[in-house]
């Protein structure tokens, strides 16, 4: 074994690559998967609820994770999109009586289509002014839904919205019981992590770390980084509307409330905590802080208060999320990896 | 005067204002095919804003730019960079520092790795097999510049002076026709500086790459270049070879104004 020096170069001056830490990332995946799919063999009723919770916020927390993370552009509209992608499916699944995964396609493709012209104006500009645009954008959302009353029912929401149907050669069934929905639910995020892996790992991926890295030297090298902004927007958006459209199939419910600054915040709680510009860093980041607000229920006196401190503690802890963290604990930190590697 | 069809790069006019400051006055260049032509003057001389207004950065309030007698006026620097191959470096922003150094490489050549933007998203053989390809371009490119053993590393952990030499080798990716450079060895140490003009000469020679070089190390332009372009207060003040545009009386005495 050739010793390394503290850069991470070994004795034959070479910096060593670790295919270790790419296995690691696979095993870690297979292992999550495994144990969230036995998860409702031991969990109770509340607690698969909770996960169920947490899988919903995964997607839109996925989609500001590419914006974000990814794009280098901080967004407020995700939850505007969520809430565009739920409306969508239960207007649709309501008076039309579509397939479930006709919604959910739906839902996530209208909100991608709204993304492209608010995109026009809105990608002209950068950091705090792009940010304020997203935020007017939610803002508005919020207005409409409240304020059409003859499409979305104004401040009562719809409800009754259907249950998700499985077509099948015998008929198919209807998702009802709390393990159907889980399954479901887990299916989708896995879906949805691979595709976000897809993407961030193409080439496409590396000309949006270029953009966000910086935006004069990545047209420097020939991206149009116009055209990919508007992409990463667009496909961010595509996230957060089926996420939205699980959300309403689960509930049965959807008022004007999703588009409150809470749900921003638990979204940018989840990838900041997490750990902004990794796929690992949002998966635990959704988990943790649904699971975290969800256990602090036992005192319920305290709970936001504790849930607030929480969040500063982690801030000053670990300033680039919780992942980068947890890794650096169990040695597989990028730099590390570098070290150990032989 | 009409541009000349055989130039790599021609400007004609160039003229850019800031407020009542006039950074490039009026300028005509032809850098011809197959030259390494050293730009340089005092600060402020309008050095880097021709560059910009050349390179799609900022649009000039007056005159034309033509690369190979194709006129690329008002064009975006990526459209610049993908259909006029004219290809430019920056003084501070030298490298991507999150991306591996083979990484920055393989970026730098995916313009013409991918035939377009749907190809960038596509994900299987056909992908692997472009990347495959550029990464092994990648590798030939971090041996001539030396930095093979540092290919894995993050180009952020590497020095300034290697950034450099990255910086020069991913430029040579997309297989450019013509490479501004913007003072290429300022913070460089001297063994570097030596290393990378080794790399100018034989891109110039063995791939016939254009370049025009801003650059203040004089010795350095004196060796490398071909020919030699003054600029003061935004107009040309001397056009010649190295060594006999620096005896010229115009141009020691803005250097010693400036």
């Amino acid at each position: 074994m050739a010793s390394v020096s503290s850069h991470g170069v070994n004795t034959h001056g070479n910096y060593v690559y670790a295919n270790r830490q790419h296995g690691l990332r696979i095993a870690g995946f297979a292992a999550l998967v495994a144990a969230l799919a036995a998860a409702p063999l031991v969990a109770s009723e509340y607690q698969v609820h909770a996960l169920i919770v947490s899988m919903v916020f995964l997607l839109p927390a996925l989609g500001l994770n590419l914006i974000h993370g990814y794009a280098g552009m901080l967004s407020f509209a995700q939850m505007a999109f969520f809430g565009i992608g739920a409306y969508t499916s239960a207007l649709l699944a309501m008076r039309f009586g579509t397939p479930f995964w006709l919604n959910i396609a739906a839902g996530g493709l209208v909100a991608g289509l709204v993304a492209i012209p608010l995109g026009v104006p809105a990608l002209r500009l950068r950091r705090y002014s792009f940010v304020m645009c997203t935020l007017g954008f939610a803002v508005i959302a919020q207005t409409i839904a409240k304020n059409w009353v003859s499409v979305t029912r104004g401040d009562l929401g719809l409800s009754n919205v259907p249950r998700p149907r499985i077509a099948l050669w015998n008929g198919g069934f209807e998702i009802s019981d709390i393990k159907s929905y889980y399954y479901l639910a887990l299916m989708l995020a896995i879906l949805a992590v691979l595709a976000f892996i897809a993407i961030v790992s193409s080439a496409a991926g590396r000309y949006m770390i270029a953009i966000r890295e910086d935006e004069t030297l990545a047209a420097s090298v020939g991206t149009p980084t116009w055209h990919y902004r508007m992409i990463a927007f667009a496909l961010s958006a595509v996230f957060a509307g089926a996420g939205g459209s699980f959300y309403v199939h689960y509930f049965t419910v959807i008022s004007p409330t999703v588009f409150d600054p809470f749900y921003a915040n638990t979204l940018l709680v989840i990838v900041l905590g997490g750990g902004v510009g990794t796929v690992g860093g949002v998966i635990l980041g959704s988990f943790m802080f649904v699971a975290l607000s969800e256990a602090l229920r036992i005192a319920p006196d305290i709970r936001m208060i504790a849930y607030g401190v929480l969040l500063v503690v982690i801030v000053f802890a670990c300033p680039e999320g919780l992942l980068p963290l947890v890794m650096r604990k169990i040695g597989t930190s990028p730099a590390k990896e570098v070290a150990n590697a032989t | 005067m009409p541009p000349d069809p055989n130039a790599a790069l021609s400007v004609r006019g160039i003229e850019k204002r800031f407020g009542y400051i006039t950074a490039v006055d009026g300028v005509n260049l032809d850098i011809h095919a197959g030259e390494i032509c050293g730009l340089t003057g005092p600060n402020g001389s309008g050095k880097s804003t021709l560059f910009d207004c050349c390179t799609g950065l900022q649009t000039a309030n007056a005159g034309r730019v033509f690369a190979h007698g194709m006129d690329i006026t008002g064009w975006e620097m990526h459209r610049i960079v993908r259909e006029a191959r004219v290809i430019r470096s920056f003084q501070k922003a030298v490298v991507f520092k999150a991306l591996s150094v083979e990484d920055n490489l393989v970026l730098a050549g995916q313009m013409v790795g991918f035939p377009g933007m749907a190809s960038t998203f596509g994900i299987g053989p056909a992908s692997w097999r472009r990347v495959r390809t550029l990464r092994e371009q990648a590798g030939h490119l971090l041996d001539m510049v030396g930095l093979a053993h540092m290919r894995h590393a993050p180009a952020g952990k590497i020095s300034f002076g290697q950034q450099k030499l990255l910086q020069f080798a991913s430029m040579l990716m997309p297989q450019p026709r013509v490479i501004l450079l913007d003072e290429p060895m300022a913070g460089v140490n001297p063994v570097l500086i030596d290393r990378m003009m080794e790399n100018i000469r034989r891109a110039n020679q063995e791939q016939g790459i254009t370049f025009l070089v801003v650059e203040h190390n004089l010795d350095a332009m004196k060796a490398l270049c071909h020919r030699l372009v003054v600029l003061s207060r935004g107009a040309i003040i001397a056009d010649g070879t190295p060594d006999a545009v620096v005896r010229e009386p115009s141009v020691v005495e803005a250097y010693l104004a400036g």
